[in-house]
């Protein structure tokens, strides 16, 4: 037994450090061209236990699956869930730009254990990274071997699209998202921000805003005020230059330029409508339309689309309904179109909804729902997404802003048309929000990881 | 099982409530019968129902340790009794006691996520003359998420994503002595799944397995701005 246990973790081991070779650059754009799924089914099955009821296999430990993973099981005791996640070790991207002011530590982000929710939740964890997927035989290909699935959900977030700032060359695209990561996706990219701001003695720090449904609307913004406040405090001769492709700050305005203004004037610059076209990495120049700026260092956060997962396995969404590359689900049930048993749910939706955590995980409640109904047959009503979410605006003290927002489906034309009536900003900076801002994330911390 | 399926069905949305075509009534739950503890002020005096602020919620701890509770004066709003749900199922909350039916108590850990008031800092609070979250004075409010609570109502949800009420904490009056104690309470798994989610703080914070100790005769009461350093007002 302890032999077996010990020669299973090294070929974990050894096939996740395989999996991280080949996909290493798994956030990155592929060049296109890459053909409907390309299944290789090898009859090797996963060493998973034999499935006890009807199999739910969910792709993403994040807020979305994570989410779903729990109350798919809880709505419906019956399913065998299993969750395919590629990293060993969580840390979240919510609340990871408290992180850079010293409001909170690492642990804060990163104390949560994949095998405690499994086992607080009546799971299993597998630690793999999803190669291919086979639809007909309903067989997904993971670097562990494959798994049988009755229900399959994809929740892989987002990728970046370097083509969309101008920057098409592979050795660009690569040398730019190592020296300046935009901070949306990896817990590695976060490392290097925090490095980065700690380590810099003056100058210019860009942060840009890049167009379209981005990760978490108000993130670069409340970036730029945390990196501004460390450069106040330390009194450092240096500015964030926040070069955003939006003519108005996308969320939460009033606040934002509130906190700008008031708090800190000659520390942080706003220029709107400027979209990167290019970047120089060597020279250190961004180029957007008119101009060009040089910086001393830089968190360069490119256009967003769905998770690369998504393209490769053949699930993306025409152009008309997704200008991001995200997948073609059913707008209000998720699953593939024509298919369903497989699901697309989290920040790889083609949805106009904000992509933030409270909305993964308001979405995940629902659709935990959703699956143990259709799993009996039944269908429920649709339910919108909630997003409720907080932006420090201020380190010292603690101050936020909010926005609590939920979303309107039109029958008619099966599309989201936008936010619901019920739609609020708390947009004066206070401290009972700054230290809201602290609980919102442990409140989601706890429904994903906990009983 | 199907009981906790509706639950779920119902949880997250309105239209989750709306759908109300359940095959399955809920079970009736009552109220656990636990020791009396009877409230006293910080200095172990037994408290006086002419002596409790209306202006903010008093925390105590029971039936054991580590589960707080709220003690509320409504001021000139009567508590009424009212049929509520939760997840145990239907039941009678008696609403309030003491003169004009104005005192009232609850388990002080939002049921959305179990925010609860903590020495370093309470993100839940009774703000009795409303708030930015409130929508209303008189709420129960809870910063994390903005769920908000009527006490007055036996804390049924009046917004934000949480779906069922605080849960709810007997109370019995004495009118000779103008005290009060607390006699029972409903809602147990949801306790111990509290216990679980907060394990490793709750062992910090009372010793190993000290937060599961039955309080005993009496439980002290403290008005939340002393309980908690700071109690942000959302």
């Amino acid at each position: 037994m302890e032999q077996s246990t010990s020669r299973r973790n090294f070929m974990k081991l050894s096939g996740v450090l395989l999996a991280a070779g080949a996909t290493g650059a798994a956030g990155l754009a592929r060049s296109s061209g890459a053909a409907a799924s390309p299944a290789i089914v090898t009859g090797g099955m996963a060493a998973l236990p034999k499935p006890r009821g009807p199999r739910l296999v969910v792709v993403g430990g994040g807020t979305s699956g994570l989410t779903i993973a729990k109350y798919a099981k809880k709505a419906y005791p019956g399913f065998d869930v299993v969750l395919v996640e590629k990293r060993d070790m969580y840390s979240s991207c919510f609340s990871s730009n408290l992180w850079y002011a010293g409001l909170v530590d690492l642990e804060f982000l990163a104390d949560h254990s994949f095998l405690d929710a499994a086992v607080n939740n009546g799971y299993t964890y597998f630690n793999a990274t999803v190669t291919g997927l086979d639809r007909a035989s309903r067989t997904l290909v993971t670097s562990e071997g494959d798994i049988r699935y009755d229900f399959l959900v994809l929740a892989p977030g987002i990728s970046y699209d370097y083509e969309k700032i101008g920057v098409k060359d592979a050795d660009t695209i690569a040398a730019l998202r190592q020296t300046y990561p935009g901070g949306f996706v990896a817990p590695t990219e976060h490392a290097t921000i925090h490095r980065k701001i700690k380590e810099f003695e003056g100058g210019v720090f860009v942060q840009t805003v890049p167009s379209g449904n981005y990760r978490c609307l108000p993130g670069p913004y409340e970036r730029a005020c945390m990196i501004a406040s460390v450069f106040k405090r330390n009194k450092v001769k240096g500015k964030v230059l926040v070069l955003d492709a939006n003519p108005e700050v996308t969320i939460k305005k009033d606040g934002f330029h509130a906190a700008f203004n008031e708090l800190y004037k000659g520390y942080l610059e706003w220029l709107p409508s400027k979209g990167v076209t290019g970047v120089d990495v060597e020279k250190r120049i961004i180029k957007t339309e008119f101009d060009e700026y040089k910086f001393d260092d830089a968190a360069i956060y490119a256009n967003v689309r769905g998770s690369t997962l998504i393209e490769q396995l053949g699930l993306m969404a025409p152009a008309n309904k997704s200008n991001q590359k995200e997948a073609n689900v059913d707008t209000r049930y998720y699953n593939i179109v024509g298919d369903p048993h497989v699901y697309v749910t989290g920040d790889s939706r083609p949805h106009p909804y904000s992509k933030s955590a409270n909305t993964s995980n308001t979405e995940g409640h629902y659709m935990a729902r959703v699956l143990a109904a259709r799993a009996q047959g039944r269908e429920i009503p649709w339910v919108s997404p909630r997003t409720i979410c907080y932006s420090m605006v201020n380190a010292n003290p603690m101050e936020a802003i909010s926005v609590d927002a939920g979303y309107d489906y039109s029958a008619e034309k099966d599309v989201i048309t936008g936010f619901s009536k019920d739609t609020r900003t708390f947009e004066s900076r206070d401290a009972a929000k700054g230290q809201a801002t602290l609980e919102w994330a442990r409140g989601i911390y706890r429904d994903m990881f906990a009983a | 099982m199907d009981r906790r399926g509706f639950v779920k069905l119902c949880s997250g949305s309105a239209a989750g409530l709306a759908l109300a075509d359940w095959t399955h009534r809920a079970a009736a739950a009552d109220f656990e019968a636990a020791p009396p503890a009877r409230l006293v002020g910080g200095d172990g005096v037994p408290l006086k129902a002419a002596d409790i602020p209306a202006g903010e919620a008093l925390v105590f701890a029971y039936p054991m340790a580590g589960v707080p509770c709220f003690l509320i004066n409504l001021g000139d709003r009567a508590a009424h009794p009212a049929s509520m749900r939760n997840e145990d199922g239907d039941y009678a909350w008696p609403g309030g006691v003491g003169p004009g039916g104005r005192f009232v108590a609850f388990v002080a850990i939002c049921t959305h996520q179990m925010s609860y008031p903590q020495p370093a800092v309470s993100y839940l609070r009774y703000a009795a003359s409303g708030s930015e979250l409130a929508g209303a004075p008189g709420r129960i409010v809870c910063c994390a998420h903005a769920s908000a609570f009527d006490p007055a109502e036996g804390a049924r949800v009046t917004g934000g994503p949480a779906t069922l009420p605080l849960l709810p904490v007997r109370l019995a009056y004495d009118a000779a002595s103008d005290g009060l104690a607390a006699d029972g309470i409903l809602g147990m798994a949801f306790v111990q799944r509290f216990f679980k989610t907060y394990k490793a703080d709750l062992n910090a914070r009372f010793g190993p397995g000290g937060y599961r100790e039955a309080v005993g005769d009496t439980t002290a009461c403290v008005p939340l701005s002393r309980y908690s350093g700071v109690v942000p007002t959302c």
